[in-house]
């Protein structure tokens, strides 16, 4: 009964918040001045007339409140306006190069965290050894090398020198490697997806690591080994489980970092992402884009937080009890 | 264990005297012994120490000027390490290891700036929730859950563009390093949540322990406590977020130059790379450098992070 | 700490249920009095009083290039079926890490540096740690000190309990799940089919450590080590779970070796008493003898310091309680000698130089002493 408590409370919290943000970022991106005029202040040329068809054509000819409002509605069906560059939904511009970006961050999520737990815990039980101090040394390293850099010597690997990996976009613009669209698109993957997961092996391995050493000292493992469990069994069973919840909550800020900077890293490869779709638009002040891309990002790390915070919840019964 | 005042008369007064003698030594002074013996504080230190170095002596050892594009003609743009361009030069025939040189300043004003501003706030507001309590701790968490959820990268890259659109064709255009002065202010203000988070764990852990009380009974007023028995108990591990937070923000900054939106006036790595990524292929040196930059840096930082925080915070055996 | 949760008092004998394991023919006809007999045992009872484990010589180190830490410094004793015999010392006397060593469980960096250790005969050094492995839980057992941590925090009871069964028996599930309830009933915990799906953050301190007492009874072992298992509770719940280590050593004739820094509790639950210091063994007797007579200096000391309700301070002592001079033993003196020459008060000066060997002074009682006619040796031998 209480955990149904939680978890309604923190779904009603993350939907504040949606909506809080939704405040903030309609109320910054036209508090700065008149939207249409601003980015007509940058292209010269343009009547008077045009101006104000535009303002109304974009409901800019009422006041923020109501402007707002209109919005926030047409948000909750899923309409995000039209795109003044492009010319069509944001909805579906979203929904299109959204996929993208999924197909990136999800991989290198989930191969982060298997090489995490499998390295982290090793280094972990071999620990002040040397196979333990390059681990750790490494991803101290991993830590601090910024992913658009690692992206930018990747490409300077693997597409300027050796030439076996592309550089550029998802999909190769002149015949699909080997015919196959599946083919092409994996091949294309393969260096952004590495980009992202090194950053977050790094991040996750060293964390791993130091929940495993702490555990691995706890009363419980000698009592598991001085009962005869086979040491396998301790480690991946016993100690794993406590050792992998402070990483589990930890997930959900990595999702954040990696959506958060999926502006750059996607610029990096010209990855056609929910990140650079975001920072075409800022160049060009497209905004039904800035806000329909912000709020969408937005959402997605408020549900990410929310899902591993009702995860950690779910899986620690010492919690339940609050 | 034992009692040194004991009753049996084996116990050589002298023994207790050097026990009296050696007194245990403040926190301060083994943090930074600890420190001192701690290899990765130490490389993390020598790298800051080498930036800060570059940064002050950068007009000095740089072999060029920034803003000097006399390397058209000869070797021209686009050219390859030499002697007298020992980075090569650049897409637009700068010279590489000079514009790296000087964006040393920028990074670490960046770093440092953002930093107080993040740090003034944040330590005020953790304090504040940690040392009240009630409903201003109540209204502060939800601040700091809401900032730290929002995508502020995003949300800074969409301000900042914002607002250079809205200083075209105004006075306001016409101040130096507005655009930059923008961006650190913005860093800072969005990353006041990690240390007001844990400004307040801490002052809350610490409020509870005896000595408090214990300082409380002797008549200590409130602001007594807070500086100079709160605050200083706290101050390593909010050094340690700091230093971590310097890093973050060089490289924040590092990711609005390369979008774009950097300060066109100021010599940033971020910027560098912005420019001379076109060229990546032809040119490869313009856009190492200034990243290896960026990546040393922040290297350095983390590591004097990750030795402070052993240094302040030993987990045995760790 | 749940006060309202105080563990049912523990009947004055043990309930006797027949065990499914161990009366298979008991349905239908009513018990025969063979049968009850064959039925009391859930755990088996020994009768043989030969000698169960003994170490001999057994030194502990921490490695290291340089010159290793001496911890334990060949110390021997020996324990006999059915009998229990309790370790006495101070924090870091290093009597926790002899149980360890007997388990090869020492913690790193520890290692045995030296001497035997014989178990049902066998030296178990010549035991692999697949062997060692099948021995610990089946025929050696330990019960840890701190019973709120030694049980996993995210695993019900029975799942923990039955995951032991299922490495060293191979049980059906309704066959553990039996035994499991038979095992927490013995030890006093009233409705275990419900504890069983409890998670041990919902039992009460005195209850796990029951938990624990009966996760190391699981498979019937030859010896349980148990590690200063009364220390971390309340004074009133360590009476009661001493109370049932006494049932279960008069109705089972366990062997146990009990390590603990508390003379009171020693003097109630140990047959035999080894005393230890700084990783030395400074006296073994009979329980009677240690209280009744002790030799070695530290022994008197130890018994010298204990305050006695019926104690009275006088002039003489200054009106202060008795205590041993100087600081307790820490692993940096690495001196050679007694150990406890620094803190004696009737040191020599030869007790720093060389190290007391076991002197028999009457059979059952060793003590290691100069001063009391032990010869002296190197402390590496």
């Amino acid at each position: 009964m209480r955990l149904t408590i939680y978890i309604v409370r923190r779904l009603l919290f993350a939907l504040l918040l949606m909506s809080g943000v939704s405040l903030i970022i309609f109320f910054l991106v036209n508090a700065v001045g008149d939207p249409i005029e601003l980015m007509m202040a940058e292209t010269p040329g343009v009547s008077a007339q045009t101006i104000e068809r535009m303002k109304a054509y974009y409901g800019l000819d009422q006041d923020a409140l109501t402007r707002y409002l209109i919005w926030l509605g047409k948000l909750l069906h899923l309409d995000f306006g039209t795109s003044i560059v492009y010319n069509q939904p944001v909805g579906s511009l979203i929904a299109t190069w959204g996929w993208q970006t999924f197909k990136i961050q999800v991989p290198a999520i989930l191969i982060a965290l298997v090489i995490a737990i499998f390295v982290g815990t090793t280094a972990a039980r071999r620990q002040h050894s040397r196979t333990d101090f390059s681990v750790m040394s490494g991803a101290l390293l991993g830590q601090s090398l910024p992913a658009f850099f690692l992206g930018i010597l990747l490409i300077l690997i693997f597409s300027y020198t050796f030439d076996i990996l592309p550089s550029y976009g998802a999909y190769s613009t002149r015949g699909y490697l080997w015919g196959s669209v599946i083919a092409d698109g994996l091949w294309h993957m393969v260096l952004p997806v590495a980009m992202l997961t090194f950053f977050n092996t790094a991040t996750l391995t060293l964390l791993m690591r130091s929940n495993m050493v702490d555990v691995l000292k706890l009363d419980f493992i000698s009592a598991a080994r001085a009962s005869g469990i086979p040491e396998r069994r301790v480690v991946y069973r016993h100690a794993l489980r406590v050792a992998f919840i402070p990483v589990l909550t930890y997930l959900g800020l990595l999702v954040g970092l990696m959506l958060g900077t999926a502006p750059v890293t996607e610029s990096v490869f010209t990855w056609p992402g929910l990140g650079y779709l975001y920072v075409t638009a800022i160049h060009q002040l497209d905004y039904p884009i800035i806000m329909g891309a912000s709020m969408v990002i937005a959402t997605m790390l408020i549900v990410a937080t929310t899902l591993t915070d009702i995860a950690y919840v779910l899986i620690d019964p010492r919690i339940r009890l609050e | 264990m034992s009692d040194s005042r004991s009753v049996n008369a084996a116990v050589p007064f002298a023994e207790t005297a050097v026990i009296a003698r050696h007194k245990p030594k403040g926190i301060w002074r083994q943090g930074c012994e600890r420190f001192l013996h701690s290899r990765t504080g130490m490389l993390g230190l020598a790298l800051v120490a080498l930036i800060v170095a570059v940064a002050i002596l950068g007009p000095f050892i740089a072999p060029f000027d920034p803003q000097d594009q006399s390397a058209m003609l000869d070797p021209g743009a686009k050219a390859p390490p030499s002697w007298i361009h020992p980075l090569g030069t650049d897409r637009m025939a700068y010279d590489v290891a000079s514009r790296v040189i000087y964006g040393a300043p920028t990074a670490l004003i960046v770093g440092l700036g953002a930093m107080s501003i993040a740090a003034f706030l944040g330590i005020v507001v953790g304090g504040i929730a940690g040392y009240r309590g009630g409903l201003a701790d109540e209204i502060i968490m939800r601040a700091t859950d809401f900032f730290l959820v929002i995508p502020v990268f995003v949300v800074i890259l969409a301000v900042v563009r914002l607002l250079s659109g809205m200083v075209v064709n105004t006075p306001l255009e016409s101040i130096p390093y507005l655009n930059l002065g923008t961006i650190i202010v913005l860093i800072g203000i969005f990353g006041w949540a990690p240390i007001a988070r844990m400004t307040r764990a801490e002052f809350l852990r610490l409020k509870n322990q005896e000595f408090i009380e214990a300082a409380r009974c002797i008549g200590a007023t409130t602001g007594d406590i807070l500086f100079r028995h709160i605050l200083p108990n706290a101050l390593p591990s909010l050094i340690v977020m700091v230093a971590l937070g310097i890093g973050g923000a060089i490289l924040s900054e590092a990711m609005i130059g390369f979008l774009g939106f950097g300060d066109p006036k100021a010599v940033s790595w971020g910027q560098l790379l912005f420019f001379n990524y076109e060229s990546l292929k032809v040119a490869p040196w313009a856009s190492l450098a200034p990243g290896a930059a960026i990546f040393v840096t922040v290297l350095g930082f983390n590591l004097l992070a990750d030795g402070l925080s052993d240094a302040f915070n030993p987990r045995s055996g760790k | 700490m749940h006060q309202a949760n105080l563990s049912p008092p523990i009947p004055d004998s043990l309930p006797t249920t027949p065990s499914p394991l161990t009366s298979p023919g008991l349905r239908g006809a009513p018990p025969s009095a063979d049968e009850r007999a064959q039925a009391n045992d859930v755990i088996p009872v020994s009768d043989a009083t030969e000698t169960l484990v003994h170490v001999d010589n057994l030194r502990i180190h921490f490695p290291s290039r340089r010159s290793p830490t001496r911890i334990v410094e060949g110390i021997s004793y020996s324990v006999a079926r059915g009998e229990t015999l309790g370790i006495v010392g101070e924090s870091g006397s290093g009597k926790t890490l002899s149980s360890l060593a007997i388990l090869r469980l020492l913690p790193r960096p520890a290692q045995i540096a030296g001497g035997r250790i014989v178990f049902e005969g066998e030296d178990l050094a010549g035991k692999s740690d697949e062997d060692m492995r099948r021995l610990r839980g089946k025929r050696i057992a330990m019960v840890f000190q701190n019973p709120g941590f030694s049980l996993h925090p995210l695993m019900t009871i029975g799942a923990q309990l039955s995951e032991i069964l299922a490495v060293h028996e191979n049980l059906a599930r309704k066959d553990a799940h039996a035994r499991i309830e038979e095992l927490l009933q013995l030890v006093g915990i009233s409705d275990p089919g419900t504890r069983i799906r409890q998670y041990p953050h919902e039992l009460s301190g005195g209850m796990k450590q029951r938990v624990c007492i009966a996760r190391a009874l699981l498979c019937n072992p030859s010896l349980v080590l148990a590690d200063e298992p009364t220390t971390s509770l309340d004074v009133t719940i360590q009476a009661q779970i001493l109370e049932l280590f006494e049932e279960l050593k008069a109705r089972f004739r366990m062997s146990m070796i009990f390590v603990t820094h508390d003379m009171g509790v020693v003097a109630r639950i140990a047959d035999r008493i080894a005393v230890m210091y700084a990783g030395q063994i400074c006296e073994t007797a009979d329980a009677e003898t240690i209280f009744s007579n002790p030799q070695h200096p530290y022994t008197r000391a130890l018994l010298g310091s204990t305050p006695r309700v019926d104690q009275r301070s006088t002039r003489a002592s200054g009106f202060r309680l008795p205590t041993i001079g100087g600081s307790g033993p820490t692993i940096l003196h690495q001196g050679d000698g007694c150990r406890f020459a620094a803190r004696c008060p009737e040191a020599a000066p030869e007790c720093t130089r060389l190290a007391p060997l076991p002197l028999t002074v009457r059979p059952g009682h060793s003590v290691q002493c100069l001063k009391r006619g032990s010869i002296g040796g190197a402390n590496h031998a």
